[in-house]
């Protein structure tokens, strides 16, 4: 597949020195690793100060997005996590050396990132997922909106493109977009007095009622895990809702400049 | 990872203490974190595609055209029952079909292994 389609020169450019970098913890809290990191190199750690990097050899060639690689890029920051608090990087960052890495970046930005860690200590990401089951919410839609079900009886059988099959989508659209925002909002009324901070996912996707990340400290788990739980047991067979964590805080790191984005 | 949620156990809500696959976590590995200026190189072959085929975007006539098709099919007779029948059985675990899909891509994009 498109994936594998031939490694770019520039690739093979990276120098043998170069270090890949996982996150940032506090030096009291980096542990030796018991896994390996991408292609089964050595996790270990750069230091400046308070602050050590996670950080292993690049496997020979490149580093490359596969479902292992994507894993083990989590993996170890979850291992971390089990001993204090970490800073994640985003997938794919590769210092030069590690005098690049000290010189550049962690040593430079010390103080910042020491900030950030003790902001975060005790805080955890959970991500929640909430999806209407599509003949739930389009039954709701031809049932509760008369124009919509009039609509339905009238363009049975009609080609897909015709003009008035345009007109029932546009409502059906409209319909599930209103639902979608209530629910959302009544979702996060819920969750929103549990939590330090919350980040709505942008984009939106077919049936998707909420994607967001909340930091939660770690006391408050178990209580936003019953608000949720109790709006799940209110929807039954109309919206399927997950929840994934405690996770390291991916979503809510970022410096003052040169930082997210 | 420490399972916080346990004890807590239900029909309702679908937990996974910790990443039951990539789908879960996949927004937070590339979109997600520190991203470092000048100094770095971001090394990585195959970012852009996933990132892009992940995203379905609804805002479209085509995504009307599917609407209304979905709702010519629906059968809310059938709909009807299997909402009593969820009611009864005390909820479904997820088997969505918008998510299904949604993370159907995530998996194909990401099947190399």
């Amino acid at each position: 597949m498109a994936l594998q389609s031939p490694p770019k020169p520039a690739a093979a450019e990276l120098p043998a020195t170069a270090l890949y970098c996982y996150g940032i913890t506090a030096v009291t809290a980096a542990k030796a690793q018991p896994g390996a990191g991408l292609g089964g190199e050595a996790v270990g750690t750069v230091r400046c100060g308070e602050l050590a990097a996670l950080v292993s050899g690049v496997p020979p060639g490149t580093v490359r997005a596969r479902r292992r690689d994507l894993m083990t890029h989590f993996d170890v920051l979850g291992e971390a996590f089990e001993h204090g608090t970490v800073l994640p990087l985003r997938f794919g960052i590769v210092f030069d050396d590690g005098r690049t890495l000290v010189d550049e970046f962690l040593c430079p930005r010390h103080d910042e990132l020491a900030r950030l860690l003790r902001e975060l200590e005790g805080l955890v990401e959970l991500r929640v997922t909430a999806h209407y089951r599509e003949d739930a919410i389009l039954g709701e839609a031809v049932r509760e909106n008369p124009r919509i079900g009039r609509l339905r009886e009238a363009t049975r059988g009609r080609a897909a493109g015709h003009p008035v099959m345009l007109e029932l989508g546009e409502l059906v659209s409209a319909e599930v977009q209103a639902r979608t925002a209530r629910d959302a909002r009544a979702l996060l009324e819920r969750l929103r007095p549990l939590v330090r901070r919350y980040e709505l996912d942008e984009e939106p996707i077919a049936y998707q009622l909420l994607r967001a990340s909340f930091l939660v400290e770690r006391k408050r788990v178990k209580t936003f895990d019953r608000a949720l739980e109790k709006f799940a047991s209110e929807n039954p067979g109309r919206v399927d809702v997950k929840l994934v964590g405690p996770l390291p805080p991916h979503s809510f790191v970022e410096l003052s400049h040169g930082g997210r984005r | 990872m420490a399972i916080a949620t346990q004890g807590t156990a239900s029909n309702y809500l679908q937990r996974a203490p910790s990443p039951s696959g990539l789908a879960d976590v996949i927004d937070l590995i590339l979109d997600k974190g520190l991203v470092i200026d000048a100094y770095v190189r971001i090394a990585v072959i195959g970012i852009e595609l996933i990132t892009i085929d992940a995203r379905i975007v609804i805002a479209s006539v085509d995504t009307y055209l599917r609407f209304a098709e979905a709702v010519n099919r629906l059968d809310l007779t059938q709909t009807e029952a299997a909402g009593l029948a969820e009611l009864r059985d005390g909820g479904g675990n997820g088997s969505d079909k918008a998510k299904g899909a949604f993370e159907g891509v995530k998996e194909k994009v990401s099947r190399e292994d």
